[in-house]
């Protein structure tokens, strides 16, 4: 049995994970990359990454490096920053505490104690790249342990579809910001280093060239990161996550309640299973971006009506 | 007699005690001529051999432990909230085979004696009608609830989870200086100190045969089952308030370690006077309930309707027998300060028995006689409201201000029922690792009664500490912190 209370925290702390893991690497790679750049190239990366976390009121000023650092990792204010997410993630699983190893709860619990109370003045003149490297290196290892001492019931799974529905919206954002109506916020196209940059973005160079070999095209990459089928920040990826972790929850939930789930989550793997990129290149490539955040909106909303805020009167 | 008189005239004590300041109170180390009691002749020998620069070390190693495994509470200030965990000294506190022995006995007593008085003021009424008790004193008392008149609860037991709290007097002696029936905390404390001091010494722990403690949550599980007896699996879930409570930590624990749900008021909804939790496969009924909430917040239709911690209908299914709540409502009114005074004749009375334990004379302000010789002797006495825990709505006479007495008095004379006075009891001290060094600290003793089908202990308990030098003061809230309790084999 799994309290549908318990499925909520679980599902939220593995999303803000999930944002926490990406905004870390997303800092830590514009930061290492930013002395190869010139400074009118940087100041449009910073825009991308600023535009790719936060809402848009905030694009309007600057793009410094300095204050979106400061605004995207350390503001508490900001419901959206690196602390923030953290914070949540831990709030989430201190009201599942029972439901975690210790190992995960205390990697998590000591990771937050560590980066929250750091400041950008405090870090930013001893390469803070470093920092958003070991930060990320202790989110890998949070994963790592989370897989190796929870057991694969329920909960995890609640975990998997938390962690990928929130991963496949955040690269199809990146994706949006190159290829789709959000290239509009920066008025400079993308160069070269760019398409590097948003590789490294989602772990993805060195996988990317293994399989296209260092030549950069737009358009592979997009094929790379919208379907390959093995790479683990692929929206493909992540769709297949979702669904195979459907299968596994609410273990005694009547078909009635699982059916609408599994097929919005089915047609969104149909989807990203059976597109090809030269479809979409040349004209529908935005509308099927916005069309994958869409119906991940959706199967979250139907996962929630099914198992976790579902009226009692219509099980009674 | 002052500390420092005390200091003057008692012999001085070696390396690393020679900060140590023997007093009037009872030491658990130290006699008084400054010799180390038997009991504590290992500890003495490794705490002296042990530079203090390592017990530090192994202090840091403990609280960091704590941190990372979020056992904390929570402190509000204006702008933040901070995280603080509860101090934890990795001194242990000794007690023999032979005073745990009569300890045991002791509570076994007590708390039967308190659930069939339970009983009898929720049926006939007995003891009212014998003249033992005066009605106003139940009937009047907030805790007491009527809802509860004529329901009967599995096997009479009413308390299932008691921790009473226990010091030791000048003479040497354990006495009773309250009970908590309704919902008492701090078992986390007693099992996770253990863990960390046993890490801290783990050679110690071996060489005194140190009886373990493990088994709590099993046997509060066992307790817990006893209630649904004909029920093979009976699914049992614990009742928190949620995160933002002090003892969260601790109901987290307990179920993880018991293997039951958590639950919150949110989770739970009753229907034809049936109690289900919210499941993502759709309601699962719910057979036994180890609350964690007050009386007050349980149900929202019949208690406290601004509550949003409890389950309304709740009530009703217990009622109706459908689900166990455990402790039972209601136990509250036999922990107030002023039915304290009863307990021992409650014993004579339902087991034709002497009380094993002491308890600290009491004086009810109710009583003309007593009124008077309380408002007289305020600089000597400690007073307490009687409906108060947590060491709030008290004064400590001798370490008050005269206007503060006066202003207590003005309370006393304006509610005298609500009011009791005990003499100030120095409780006992134990060595404890502060500032750097190792001193003289006042304890006292929380042990754990578990009550269902059988009653049992585990040999140990939450020692809480007055970490604050002089202070006899050592609930949490208010500073204190915890110790290890250490129930050793004979010849240690």
């Amino acid at each position: 049995m799994m309290l549908s209370r318990v499925a909520d925290s679980l599902y939220w702390m593995s999303r803000y994970l999930e944002r926490a893991e990406h905004t870390a690497r997303l800092l830590a790679v514009k930061l290492e990359s930013t002395v190869e750049q010139t400074r009118e190239e940087s100041e449009n990366s910073w825009l991308r990454v600023a535009a790719s976390l936060s809402s848009e009121d905030f694009l309007a000023e600057k793009p410094d490096g300095f204050a979106v650092t400061r605004r995207l990792a350390f503001d508490h204010y900001n419901p959206s920053s690196l602390v923030s997410s953290l914070a949540f993630a831990r709030d989430n699983a201190r009201q599942v505490r029972e439901q975690l190893s210790n190992e995960v709860w205390e990697y998590l619990n000591r990771l937050y104690l560590r980066l929250s109370p750091v400041t950008a003045e405090g870090i930013w003149s001893q390469q803070p790249a470093r920092l958003f490297r070991e930060a990320l290196e202790e989110i890998y290892t949070l994963g790592g342990v989370t897989d190796s001492t929870l057991n694969h019931r329920e909960g995890w799974y609640f975990l998997e579809i938390g962690r990928n529905i929130e991963r496949a919206q955040l690269v199809v954002r990146l994706l949006d910001l190159h290829f789709g109506t959000a290239r509009a916020l920066v008025k400079a196209e993308p160069s070269y280093f760019d398409w590097i940059v948003l590789l490294k973005y989602c772990n993805a160079f060195e996988p990317y060239c293994k399989e296209y070999t260092a030549i950069i095209e737009p358009e592979k990459i997009a094929q790379f990161l919208l379907f390959d089928f093995g790479f683990p920040h692929s929206v493909r990826y992540a769709v297949d996550r979702v669904c195979e972790a459907l299968t596994q929850v609410a273990p005694g939930a009547p078909p009635s309640r699982r059916e609408k789930v599994e097929r919005l989550a089915g047609r969104l793997k149909a989807m990203v299973d059976f597109t090809q990129i030269d479809e979409l290149i040349g004209g529908s490539l935005s509308a099927f971006l916005a069309d994958i955040t869409n119906q991940c909106e959706d199967i979250h909303e139907a996962v929630y009506a099914s198992y976790i805020a579902y009226g009692a009167e219509t099980v009674l | 007699m002052t500390v420092a008189a005390a200091k003057a005239a008692r012999p001085g004590l070696d390396a690393p005690f020679t900060k140590y300041a023997l007093s009037s109170a009872y030491d658990e180390m130290f006699s008084p001529d400054g010799t180390v009691r038997a009991h504590y002749r290992t500890l003495h020998t490794a705490l002296a051999a042990l530079p203090p620069e390592e017990l530090y070390r192994r202090q840091q190693a403990c609280e960091l432990s704590f941190l990372h495994q979020g056992i904390t509470f929570t402190v509000y200030s204006d702008k933040q909230a901070t995280e603080r965990i509860i101090p934890t000294d990795l001194i242990p506190r000794l007690i023999t085979a032979d005073e745990w022995a009569h300890i045991e006995k002791g509570l076994k007593q007590r708390i039967h004696a308190l659930n069939l008085f339970l009983k009898d003021i929720y049926n006939d009424g007995r003891v009212l009608k014998d003249g033992l008790i005066p009605r106003s004193m139940i009937y009047g008392s907030k805790h007491y609830r009527r809802e509860m008149r004529g329901l009967s609860v599995p096997h009479d037991a009413y308390v299932n989870v008691c921790g009473t709290d226990l010091i030791r007097c000048e003479n040497g002696r354990f006495a009773v200086l309250e009970d908590n029936l309704r919902v008492p905390s701090g078992v986390s404390y007693m099992l996770t100190g253990r863990d960390v001091v046993r890490r801290a010494f783990p050679d110690l722990f071996q060489a005194m045969r140190v009886r373990p403690i493990d088994q709590y949550p099993r046997e509060l599980l066992a307790t817990l089952r006893s209630l649904v007896p004909f029920h093979e699996d009976a699914s049992i879930a614990v009742l928190t308030p949620g995160i933002f409570n002090s003892a969260f930590f601790e109901h987290a624990f307990l179920a993880r370690q018991m293997g039951v749900e958590l639950v919150e008021g949110r989770d739970l909804l009753v229907n034809d006077n049936v109690v289900y939790a919210r499941t993502t496969s759709g309601l699962k009924r719910i057979d036994v309930i180890y609350r964690r909430i007050d009386d007050d917040f349980i149900d929202p239709l019949i208690f406290r309707g601004d509550s949003a911690l409890g389950v309304p209908g709740l009530f009703n299914a217990y009622r109706a027998g459908n689900v166990v709540i455990a402790n039972a409502l209601g136990t509250g009114v036999a922990d107030d300060k002023a039915i304290y005074t009863y307990v021992p004749r409650l014993i004579r009375y339902y087991l034709s028995e002497e009380p094993i334990l002491d308890q600290i004379d009491t004086f009810r302000c109710r009583e003309k006689n007593s009124l008077s010789h309380v408002l007289a002797n305020l600089d000597t006495l400690v007073v307490k409201a009687v409906g108060e825990s947590g060491g709030y709505g008290m004064l400590v006479g001798p370490h008050a201000t005269k206007a503060q007495r006066e202003n207590f008095a003005e309370k006393i004379k304006a509610d005298p029922e609500n009011y009791i006075a005990q003499p100030t009891i120095q409780l006992s001290t134990a060595p404890t690792f502060v500032e750097g060094g190792i001193e003289a600290r006042h304890i006292d003793l929380r042990p754990f009664i578990l009550h269902g089908e059988e009653t049992r202990l585990v040999p140990g308990a939450f020692t809480r500490v007055a970490l604050k030098r002089g202070s006899l003061v050592v609930n949490s809230s208010q500073g204190g912190g915890s110790k290890d309790t250490w129930v050793i084999g004979d010849g240690a």
